[in-house]
């Protein structure tokens, strides 16, 4: 089953240090000289640290105006612990925003704010607003089955349902009740081209999804996540689960559906984030740090510490 | 650190190392327990598949001159004297013999085996051992006429003969129970509507209940404003802040709950459920009904005739069959014992002494054959056990199919909604201990309230001092209106807003929904018990003193048993749903399904093997049950089958035949006990069967469930 992805000529992506940048959040900050040659000081790491809120930096080429998600003053609670520190930022419509930082920082908990599945976590308290399309979601009006129709998800580990491939991929249109056959096979198709797995399981879509290997299991996951037509895609750590030729196919996958629609992604992994997205935010503790376009974060960034995060020497 | 080091030659070799004795204890006890079950189900199928295979015939010429002729069944030894007596089957009951008989073996002079000897199994009476002397037959004026004579000959002439008068018997009797059945069926259900309508239209005052056209007009009006309004209102609720979309919320329920409450009104209290006649009316009924009765009658006496007139033909074949003790011949009746036996009343006749293996084993198939597929005779010692099957077999479907459903739903309720804590932990310790209650706990509950309280309010409704009068019932029906409106909005405000902590507020709330839905539940059952519309369904049969479902029957004693079973299918069940991992359900939540989306269609396919394991254990149980069966429905007799070719088809108010029951009433209430003890085994074997097919079949349901979940096949 795996044939799929380890047939095809070993790439040398260096995409499979993906999990060596999992590190322990609170280690010994290790002060390296920045390029200028002088030691460097982490005045906002510290700042972090030492539980203060500083302003984060972002990046002018960030237009608010042309943003699908609208993230003010956000704060949110897992009982006492808080979790993410009044974020604001603004996620921009059809381009690939990628969310960085050290394990525990919180970009996970942010994305699954924004489908509110956090909603299933006991104990959760939020305060602030996330607007989609300028609605905030945390009205007590909004209907969070629909909510959740508007934003499709992909999770950490490959969640195919066990039932077959087909009914994998329409099962967004199948709880909308839609029956009509030939609406669900020409979805399921489009869906299936759209992610790039069409070719894979055309012969077998009346087969078991549990018999795909982990990568065409992702790669069908968003087929799944994206045959609704959804206003965004979250994506959250895609890759972690997958091996380096997996995970290379799944970003080429992304680049080319991010043409159709928004992605936000959470990625733990440096090269991806550089790779796949147009702008790049550096989490750290909960707290927004950095905030631009991916080629200035990662070439010129404005803060020390997202520049020695980004290139490996502290996280 | 070098001077705690041990080195290996150092280290003592414990005992218990040694040459592993807990293999031997552990293996030694799993083949002893594998030996008790081998012998138990050695003996059993030993037992029962032998008690019909066809002894030989001995004739028996004792020291006193007495000469008789028995099948050698038992032997045994007297501890000190070492004499040897042995038990022989006699038969012959009705000519006042005991039918076993003890015969101590230095008394007999002389045995042999008889080649003319032959073994009757009759309709009645049981068995007759002799030789056969003659058959004759009886012409019209009377006289004998002799078909065979001697036993060569009566032995040539038998089979056809015999097949021809049972063929016969047996078309007569089917004509008996089919169209005498169904005649007098009939004339007892007009007899039955001739006085539910007289009780009907005898009942004061009912009309005063029911609603005029009038008021049910003006419900559907009021219906019809209730829904239009829920429709104007649809997208109250959506405009910003919690007070809102909670008044939007509840305003949409309200309009649904009064529909809901205005439609019950009407059903309840239409005009059309008032079936009073006038005197006029009833006696034009009756007149009908007498004449259509005497069609019937006439009907009946003239197949009655028909069927004497065959019975007389087929009754004129007579076989004389000589016992050598007394010299008497196997007569019609006991007190017809001057009569030979008529050639339609033996079921099969059997030349033991004469037979080749193959012919022993057409006559133990052929044994087989009856046992399973006829009736029982002779107080069950003789004769099949088909109802008992039947018996067996739909009450175990039918506890499986009330079982699963409950047990599957209150367990989802467990593991998917209610939140894990005190009050979750203490349901699953009582239904656990649920498991452990005596099972004629169990039959004790069913009779009383399955039966006598459940069953006699099908039957005739609710008892007249229970009943209220009609206003007092119209303002509880309102009020349990209003408390389900506030349990909604209690509910609706005990819930925090979204990404907020409950507040004191709605916590004080949310235990508050507690009291409120169980007032709910409460003012339900009190409506239902005390409402004066309800009459009961089978009214003119209980006036009568035949209840229909007041009684035991096989509805209740399925749903006694699906109680028992409960536990079973509520644990299996709750395991199963648990062990369908999250990440399944969150995949789900993100596709934008709702819980119950995620629950029917992720949920319980992952893990419906695991509950069709529940439903397996709970059949097996169930199937197992005896003792609370004999209170809440299973019978010595009853050849009226619970399930039939007539409408209703189920008839679930029958008490029924049940295998573990009629083990034990063949056992320890037969009258012939001795006769009995081989079918004791058979029937046992035949109850080990029954459950093991169901059990098997129901593992097999599950193993394709299982190949189309892993994806095989779909």
């Amino acid at each position: 089953m795996m044939s799929m992805d380890t047939d095809s000529p070993n790439s040398t992506t260096s995409s499979g240090s993906a999990q060596d940048t999992a590190q322990p959040v609170v280690r010994p900050v290790s002060y390296e000289p920045n390029r200028r040659g002088n030691e460097a000081t982490y005045e906002v790491i510290e700042a972090i640290r030492r539980g203060e809120t500083p302003a984060p930096t972002v990046h002018p080429e960030v237009d608010p105006s042309n943003a699908i998600i609208n993230i003010e003053d956000f704060n949110l609670w897992y009982s006492e612990t808080q979790a993410i520190h009044s974020v604001s930022m603004n996620i921009s419509r059809g381009a690939v925003t990628a969310l960085i930082g050290p394990s525990g920082c919180g970009k996970s908990t942010l994305l699954r704010s924004i489908n509110r599945m956090n909603d299933l976590v006991e104990g959760v308290r939020v305060e602030g607003l996330i607007g989609l399309n300028g609605s905030p979601i945390y009205a007590p009006s909004v209907d969070v089955i629909s909510l959740r129709k508007r934003l499709g998800m992909v999770f950490q580990k490959p969640n195919p349902f066990p039932m077959s491939i087909f009914e994998n991929v329409v099962y967004p249109l199948r709880i909308d009740g839609e029956r009509r056959k030939s609406v669900l096979e020409e979805a399921c198709e489009k869906s299936l081209r759209a992610a790039a797995i069409w070719d894979e399981v055309k012969d077998r879509l009346k087969r078991s999804a549990l018999g795909l290997s982990g990568g065409q299991q992702q790669r069908l996951c968003i087929a799944r996540a994206i045959v609704a037509d959804p206003e965004v895609l979250l994506l959250d750590e895609p890759c972690s689960a997958l091996d380096p030729v997996a995970t290379l196919k799944i970003e080429e996958l992304i680049s080319e559906i991010s043409e159709r629609y928004t992605v936000l992604i959470v990625t733990h992994n440096m090269q991806q984030a550089a790779r796949v997205s147009d702008y790049t935010a550096f989490m750290y503790l909960g707290r927004l740090v950095e905030y631009g376009p991916t080629a200035k974060l990662f070439q010129t960034p404005a803060l020390i510490e997202t520049e020695h995060y980004v290139s490996g020497r502290f996280g | 650190m070098s001077d705690n080091k041990v080195t290996t030659s150092q280290r003592q070799t414990l005992p218990s190392a040694i040459g592993e004795p807990m293999v031997w204890l552990t293996g030694g006890s799993l083949v002893l327990c594998l030996l008790m079950i081998i012998l138990l189900l050695g003996m059993v199928v030993y037992n029962g598949s032998v008690s019909f295979w066809p002894r030989p015939i001995e004739r028996v010429t004792l020291e006193s001159g007495e000469v008789f002729l028995g099948l050698a069944m038992d032997q045994d030894v007297h501890a000190e004297t070492l004499a040897t007596r042995t038990l022989y089957r006699v038969g012959n009951r009705d000519i006042g013999q005991e039918s076993f008989r003890w015969v101590d073996d230095q008394d007999i002079v002389e045995s042999e085996y008889p080649s003319n000897a032959m073994l009757l199994e009759r309709e009645a009476w049981g068995v007759w051992l002799g030789i056969p002397e003659s058959i004759f037959t009886i012409d019209d004026e009377g006289n004998e006429v002799q078909i065979a004579t001697g036993s060569d000959q009566v032995f040539e002439q038998f089979n056809k003969l015999h097949r021809d008068a049972r063929d016969a018997g047996k078309a007569i009797s089917k004509l008996k129970d089919q169209d005498l059945g169904k005649i007098n069926r009939e004339i007892e259900s007009l007899r039955l509507e001739v006085q539910q309508s007289e009780i009907e239209s005898h009942r004061s005052g009912d009309s005063l209940f029911r609603f005029n056209w009038g008021t049910w007009g003006f419900s559907g009006v009021l219906v019809a404003i209730c829904v239009g309004f829920f429709i104007r209102v649809r997208h109250l609720g959506t405009e910003i802040g919690s007070i809102h979309a909670r008044k939007g919320k509840l305003t949409r329920f309200s309009l649904i709950v009064s529909a809901f409450m205005l439609l019950g009104a009407m059903w309840i209290a239409s005009p059309w459920g008032d079936k009073a006649l006038d005197e006029q009316q009833l006696q034009e009924l009756r007149e009908q009904v007498v004449i259509r009765e005497a069609e019937l009658l006439s009907e009946y006496e003239l197949k009655l005739g028909q069927i004497r007139a065959m019975e007389e033909t087929n009754d004129r074949l007579r076989i004389v069959i000589r016992e050598p003790t007394t010299g008497e011949f196997a007569p019609t009746s006991q007190t017809l014992s001057d009569e030979p036996l008529h050639m339609q009343q033996i079921v099969r006749a059997v030349e033991s002494n004469q037979l080749s293996t193959a012919d022993r084993v057409g006559v133990y198939l052929s044994r087989w054959w009856e046992y399973l597929s006829a009736n029982p005779r002779e107080a069950n010692t003789e004769g099949g056990v088909f109802p008992v099957i039947v018996g067996t077999i739909l009450l175990t479907l039918l506890l499986t199919i009330f079982v699963t459903p409950m047990g599957v739903i209150a367990a989802l309720y467990l593991r998917e909604y209610a939140k894990q804590g005190f009050v979750t932990s203490m349901i699953r310790i009582a239904v656990n201990n649920l498991a452990g209650v005596p099972s004629i706990v169990y039959g004790v509950f069913g009779l009383g309230f399955f039966c006598y309280t459940v069953g006699q309010y099908v039957d005739t409704g609710p008892k007249v001092s229970d009943r209220v009068n009609p206003g007092t019932w119209w303002m509880m029906y309102i009020f349990i209106g209003l408390v389900i409106v506030i349990g909604y909005a209690v509910n609706l405000w005990g819930k925090p807003d979204p990404g907020k902590l409950p507040s004191q507020f709605n916590l004080r709330m949310k235990r508050a929904t507690w009291i409120v839905w169980f007032s709910v539940l409460v003012l339900g059952v009190l409506l239902i018990t005390k409402t004066p519309y309800f009459h009961g369904l089978f009214e003119a049969r209980a006036e009568d003193g035949t209840p229909t479902f007041g009684a035991r029957g096989m509805l209740w004693a399925s749903l006694t048993l699906a109680l028992l079973t409960l536990p079973v299918v509520i644990v299996a069940t709750e395991e199963a749903i648990a062990a369908v991992p999250n990440s399944m359900r969150e995949g789900s939540y993100g596709c934008g399904a709702s819980k119950w989306q995620t629950m029917r269609r992720i949920v319980l396919p992952g893990a419906l093997p695991g509950i069709l394991t529940g439903g397996i254990l709970a059949m097996a149980r169930g199937a197992g049950e005896v003792a609370p069966l004999m209170l809440v429905g299973a019978v010595k007799l009853n050849q009226d089958l619970p399930i039939s070719t007539e409408a209703p088809f189920i008839h679930a108010d029958r008490s029924f035949m049940h295998l573990g029951f009629h083990i034990y009433d063949l056992g320890f209430q037969s009258p012939d006990s001795q006769a009995a003890r081989p079918l004791v085994w058979t029937t046992t074997l035949l109850f080990l069967a029954v459950v093991f097919a169901l059990n098997f079949s129901a593992i097999m349901i599950r193993s394709r469930v299982r190949a189309r979940m892993a994806g095989q096949t779909i």
